[in-house]
């Protein structure tokens, strides 16, 4: 019952390594592949299951960006010359293994 | 006569002085007793609030009613300065922190109203030195002045903030850019790649790459060689002994110690791709030999230091292991006895490519036909050849082929086509450009009844006919031409996935029409190469996008008639006439 409830919820919510949680649409969290994968009601995961996502080897730090970029990606779709998201240096090398780790 | 009078003054003042028991000296000892201690008072205090020294100041000598009346006075400024368009601003702005009390910010605001005017003498909010105030001395963060200097630093501070917000724009010429790329895509870069960039603009701050991905260093690689931003400092961020393979595309900044480095940090290498390498010497090549390394893919670019001795014990070592060899622009050694030694040694290989190496001859073509193994074969050569070395090279390793590349042999005949035909039977791709002796109908030949699977790239560019004193070209056409195209889309159309035609420039119109028909559907086609057809019109090119709905890159260069297509979403059609507007249609549609 509560599987078939999440399933339908509209938000999902990732949690970062170190406890921070982010709660966004579900077609947005699907930008990156891997939480995509893993919210695929067929997988019978547990993230499937209870809508949430915890992603152990990302700080918040790093999260607030992705989903930044999630939320980024989903208004500029299916538009031309999209401007570049300003990432903060300091923070790039971090994200680029996010990046990687999430298929985004 | 005045000097006598003060001298005359003077030692009346003294008797004067001196009667009622004081003395000049005593006087400036005060003085001077009063300054020092001033001075020490401003030191220990130092940084303590001003307003509580104005307030201490103007509460030490009043009376009673002076204070009713000035508290009066100041209640009355208070209430007038909440009503201050002044104040709910800086109210608005400050709302959820620890400050954002009335009373607090309207008596900030009086008191920055009573500052100092100029002229006057005031300490420095930041620094705390005394300086004097002038009209451009600025605000600090708590309201008080600033000296000189700390104003300087804070409009400073400003201007790069305003720079930052201003953010990056992607303008036409960045849009045009990314056009000829053959970048068309629509929506966001993947976050990966906007990382990617952001980490090769800030390579000079990065102290090492941690564990990034090997094909996130690879794509690094690349961007960097291609900014030319790949030095002996940066090349450091890409050594890491857990990897076993280096992709270098721009050594051109590295010299023998650092290729040397490369060996010695990285023990596992199995895959190697330098180019530009120019500082690769014999040494260099000596000591990776030494090292007994288990390369398993060679590619050197531009290595010109390396002498034929050299390439010889590389190949005599390495030979065994190596299962694919790239080489490139070699001009002043790689000779046919050295591809003599290659052959025989280089037994397990898979892939070879030799492109622009100038002293390769006819002994080189029949070294490599000994390399049955060969699956990948590319070929281009600067001297000209013997055609019937080529068919030799042809019928002794084309039955493994899966991919033949052939640039440079302008005068290999149809034979060479019908050797490809009987031969090669699982090729995927098919290089052969730059010919002018082959004929259509050797062309439609090979593709007619061919049991080789259908091919995925194919480039038959620029072989056609080229005789100035004959501009319209033989009747009988030379290069591939309608039959041969026609036959090579039967053969190959439900697979192709690029296909490059540029200068063949005797396909007629009709001939696209037919293979550009109404239904007929070319579902891998991605990329297309039609330029310096002049026969290409907005009809044909309409008819194209019709047919290929996978294509993402079309080079239309020189076709003149190409002048209003109707460009589909998410293609580049590059080097059309008027470039603007395909990006309009592109943005309206």
């Amino acid at each position: 019952m509560a599987a078939t409830n999440s399933s339908q919820s509209e938000y999902v919510t990732i949690v970062s390594g170190d406890g921070f949680e982010f709660v966004i649409p579900r077609s947005t969290a699907c930008v990156s592949g891997t939480i995509r994968r893993m919210l695929e009601p067929s997988s019978k995961f547990s993230e499937a299951l209870t809508g949430r996502c915890v992603l152990e080897n990302i700080s918040g730090v790093v999260l607030e960006k992705v989903c930044e970029y999630f939320c980024y990606n989903q208004r500029n779709k299916n538009q031309t010359n999209v401007p570049d998201m300003d990432i903060p240096p300091e923070l790039c090398l971090e994200l680029l293994m996010a990046a990687d780790y999430l298929d985004t | 006569m005045l000097k006598v009078y003060l001298l005359a003054l003077h030692s009346a003042l003294t008797d004067f002085l001196a009667s009622n028991n004081i003395s000049a000296a005593q006087i400036q000892e005060d003085h001077q007793r009063r300054v020092r201690e001033a001075e020490t008072q401003e030191i220990n205090e130092g940084n303590s609030n001003s307003q509580d020294d104005r307030e201490s100041e103007e509460n030490a000598s009043e009376s009673p009613e002076q204070k009713k009346k000035r508290k009066r006075k100041e209640t009355a400024t208070l209430a007038k300065i909440k009503q201050s368009k002044e104040f709910a601003r800086r109210k608005s702005r400050r709302v959820g922190e620890p400050d954002d009390d009335d009373e607090f910010i309207a008596r900030e605001l009086m008191y920055e109203k009573s500052r100092p005017l100029p002229g006057q003498l005031e300490h420095c909010e930041v620094c705390g030195k005394r300086f004097t105030v002038t009209p451009y001395s600025k605000t600090g963060p708590n309201g008080g002045l600033l000296c000189a200097k700390c104003s300087k630093e804070v409009a400073n501070d400003d201007k790069k903030a305003k720079a930052k917000k201003r953010g990056p724009r992607t303008g036409r010429r960045q849009n045009q850019s990314n056009l000829l790329d053959g970048l068309a895509q629509q929506g966001a870069l993947s976050l990966a790649e906007m990382c990617t960039k952001k980490v090769a603009d800030n390579i000079n701050d990065i102290e090492e790459f941690g564990d990034l991905p090997s094909q996130l260093l690879h794509r690094l690689s690349q961007i960097l060689s291609k900014r030319r931003a790949l030095t002996p400092r940066t090349l450091n961020l890409f050594l890491r002994p857990d990897l076993e393979s280096i992709d270098i595309y721009d050594a051109a900044k590295l010299e023998a110690d650092d290729f040397q480095k490369i060996f010695t940090f990285m023990p596992t290498l199995r895959h190697v791709n330098l180019r530009f390498a120019g500082q690769m010497k014999d040494g260099v090549l000596e000591y990776m030999l030494d090292r007994d390394l288990k390369i398993k893919h060679l590619h050197l670019d531009s290595a010109n230091l390396v002498s034929d001795s050299h390439w010889q014990r590389l190949f005599q070592k390495l030979g065994p292991q190596l299962e694919s060899l790239k080489l490139s622009n070699l001009d002043s050694s790689f000779d046919d006895e050295t591809v003599g030694t290659m052959s025989r040694y280089c037994t397990g290989l898979r892939r070879l490519k030799l492109k622009y190496c100038w002293k390769m001859g006819n002994g080189s073509l029949q070294a490599i036909s000994d390399l049955t193994s060969l699956e990948h074969l590319s070929l281009s050569f600067v001297q000209d050849m013997d055609a019937e070395k080529l068919l030799e090279l042809i019928s002794g390793v084309g039955s493994n082929l899966r991919t033949l590349s052939l640039q440079g042999f302008p005068n290999a005949d149809d034979r060479l086509l019908d050797a490809i035909h009987t031969s090669c039977q699982n090729l995927t791709k098919l290089r052969f450009s730059g010919n002018v002796v082959c004929t259509d109908k050797g062309f439609s030949s090979m593709f007619t009844g061919w049991s080789n699977c259908p091919l995925e790239y194919v480039d038959l560019s620029s072989t056609r006919d080229v005789d100035n004193s004959n501009p319209d070209g033989p009747t009988e056409a030379t290069g591939l031409a309608s039959e041969g195209l026609v036959a090579l889309m039967n053969h190959s159309g439900f697979r192709i996935q690029r296909l490059d035609i540029s200068s063949c420039r005797h396909v007629s119109r009709a001939a696209f029409e037919e293979i550009f028909a109404d239904g007929k559907i070319y579902p891998q086609l991605k990329e297309l190469d039609v330029s310096f057809h002049t026969i290409m019109d907005d009809y044909l090119v309409g008819c194209i996008f019709r047919c290929c709905p996978e294509l993402k890159k079309m080079i239309a260069f020189a076709c003149f008639n190409v002048r209003d297509a109707q460009v589909p979403n998410g293609v580049a059609l590059i080097g059309g006439l008027k470039a603007q507007n395909t990006i309009i249609v592109e943005s309206t549609v």
